[in-house]
């Protein structure tokens, strides 16, 4: 177990070093970098080589990445050009907002690929899995712009139910105005409810013919106690990892859903600064999305580890098991 | 879902949609990015489809938006898919070393959110429809090199791969002889989940902005543009959003008929409760 958490430990901060590398190329130094944009379109020869000596733009593309790598460590990770502010600052007000949007679609995700792909595993092949597997399929053709978009144009624009953009006055918390969070919940449950409902119900599927499931089928057990204790925990490991690698999804798809209802949110400030060339911004929001999804899918890793029978100690399923199968 | 006819009935409109975006831009329609009308004009003359949030012709804009769209997806799987075999096979061959590391991290990699590292890749050249294609070639990169590295390492115990190598054959004639021709099946339908996901992803980058700029029309970005006027004009955003989702469930159904078993295996069907 502990050989298994330093391997995926490692294999998440290379995957972090790679990311940040490629973030830190793609936005500092390509060509018409950062000097030829702050100094201006008539800036001449001499004032963009000042500028560029000032900005340390001068130095080794590899001296500057270590440069830039610590101090985001360190929790410096510079200012915006646009606000003025320190993005430390800006992420700290905005992180709280994104993860109450991102939790909450994933606590209505999990009820609800529970619920379909319970019973949709346990009959495979049958209607209710047809029915389940074609509109999952469905849902994951749709890119989840699309599905927002239409939420937004029937329930914002059409019925005029709730608000098309979720005004949030400075200061307060989502929570104290639920009905701008529905729709960009919705939005987001309705971009991961696909994968995790087929995620699930491929871990139930399994587990239905794992031979202490057949066990207990033999031994009279039925219905929603069948379900309950026998699948669901040996579908438990399998179904959390499903969960966390939606979750990480999520976080892509929050970049669309906080944008297009201008959720106060990381994501939609994230694109903001994308398009106005904000490279701190970028940089430092780029960074926590990236961190925060790879912690996620760690963590699902972690308690999946944990709630996989297998792998734990034989002290402990020894006793468990056998009791299971009587 | 088995019948082969009422599928193939569904990639009609997927056929359709293709060839509209590609010849769109050559069809003798109106300016795309001339103003005609007002803003939001229903269906009328002169505007088949009425008109868009600066008036100008939905359908010459729908019919040039999909073109960039559809060849940037073409040309990210094109190449994402040949360096994913290359890296793919070789790493799969590769028993201990670098290789093997590399397909580790691709495993990392490959769990971050794709438009995210789309999003900060593209962020450095903004305006650049090159830089899209470039960013979506790399999201779908790590796929391409798991799904061929697992295949081949599946291949690599055989006794005629063992043979080539202990021959000595350099590993590139052994991926490309004894390999290749056992992994053509799976190259294709990843080939084609790696195209579902580079169209969805080509889709949402045109929809947040990335790529050409402004005028220039693009199907994800149509459906922005036009999405708050929705309630008076719907076919501005309508149009666009139906040619994406006739195109995404299109190559989906198409990805599931080359993914899906020749005949369903009885064991498939079963009742547990």
């Amino acid at each position: 177990m502990t050989r298994f958490l330093l391997a995926r430990l490692g294999t998440a901060l290379a995957t972090m070093a790679v990311l940040s590398a490629a973030l830190f190329l793609a936005t500092d130094a390509l060509p018409g970098d950062a000097a030829g944009a702050a100094a201006g379109a008539d800036a001449t020869a001499e004032e963009r080589a000042e500028l560029r000596e000032r900005l340390g733009l001068d130095r080794p593309v590899v001296e500057r990445y270590l440069a830039w790598l610590g101090a985001s460590l360190t929790g410096d990770l510079g200012r915006s050009a646009a606000a003025g502010r320190p993005v430390g600052e800006m992420l700290a007000s905005r992180f709280g907002s994104s993860v109450l949007l991102v939790a909450t679609a994933v606590v209505c995700i999990a009820v609800a690929a529970t619920m379909l792909g319970m019973p949709a595993g346990l009959r495979s092949g049958r209607p209710v899995d047809r029915l389940v597997s074609s509109g999952t399929v469905t849902l994951l053709a749709l890119p989840e712009f699309l599905l927002a978009t239409v939420l937004l144009a029937v329930f914002a624009h059409g019925a005029g139910l709730l608000p098309a953009v979720s005004l949030i006055p400075l200061g307060d918390s989502p929570w104290q105005h639920p009905q701008a969070l529905v729709l960009p919940v919705a939005s987001l449950f309705l971009a991961g409810v696909g994968i995790a409902t087929r995620l699930l119900r491929a871990a139930v599927a399994t587990a239905a013919e794992s031979p202490a499931v057949e066990q207990a089928r033999l031994s009279g057990e039925r219905g929603l106690r069948l379900a309950w204790s026998y699948v669901l925990p040996a579908a438990a490991a399998p179904a959390v990892q499903g969960l966390a690698v939606t979750t990480a999804g999520l976080l892509g798809g929050s970049l669309v859903v906080e944008t297009l209802f201008d959720y106060p949110g990381v994501g939609s400030e994230l694109a903001r600064a994308v398009a106005y060339r904000d490279t701190a911004v970028v940089q430092g929001f780029g960074l926590a999305l990236a961190g925060t999804a790879l912690l996620v899918l760690l963590l699902g890793d972690l308690v999946s580890g944990l709630l996989d029978v297998r792998s734990r100690s034989a002290a402990v399923t020894g006793g468990r098991g056998e009791r299971r199968l009587r | 879902m088995t019948r082969a006819g009422p599928r193939l009935l569904l990639l009609v409109p997927l056929v359709l949609v293709t060839a509209l975006a590609l010849v769109g831009p050559w069809l003798p329609l109106s300016s795309p990015t001339e103003r005609i009308a007002a803003p939001f004009q229903p269906p009328g003359a002169g505007h088949l489809l009425g008109t868009d949030f600066l008036g100008r012709d939905v359908l010459a804009r729908t019919a040039h938006g999909g073109r960039t769209l559809l060849l940037q997806a073409l040309a990210a799987t094109a190449l994402g898919s040949a360096v994913g075999l290359l890296i793919g096979t070789l790493a799969g061959l590769a028993r201990r070393g670098p290789l093997t590391w590399l397909l580790r991290l691709v495993d990392g990699v490959a769990a971050v959110p794709g438009l995210l590292v789309v999003l900060l890749i593209a962020a450095g050249s903004p305006g650049s429809d090159l830089a899209v294609l470039i960013a979506v070639t790399l999201v779908s990169l790590p796929f391409s090199v798991r799904v061929i590295g697992a295949a081949t390492a599946r291949l690599t115990e055989l006794g005629y791969v063992r043979t080539s190598l202990a021959r000595g054959d350099g590993r590139l004639d052994v991926a490309r002889r004894d390999i290749l021709p056992n992994i053509a099946r799976e190259a294709w339908a990843e080939a084609g989940l790696r195209f579902i996901a580079a169209t969805q992803l080509c889709a949402t980058a045109g929809f947040l902005g990335l790529g050409a700029p402004a005028p220039e029309a693009n199907w994800g970005r149509l459906v922005r543009e036009n999405a708050a006027g929705a309630a008076a004009q719907p076919w501005a955003a309508l149009t666009p959003a139906l040619l994406l989702v006739l195109l995404a469930l299109g190559t989906t159904l198409l990805a599931d008929r080359l993914t899906a078993p020749a005949r369903p295996q009885p064991s498939q069907q079963r009742t547990v409760l």
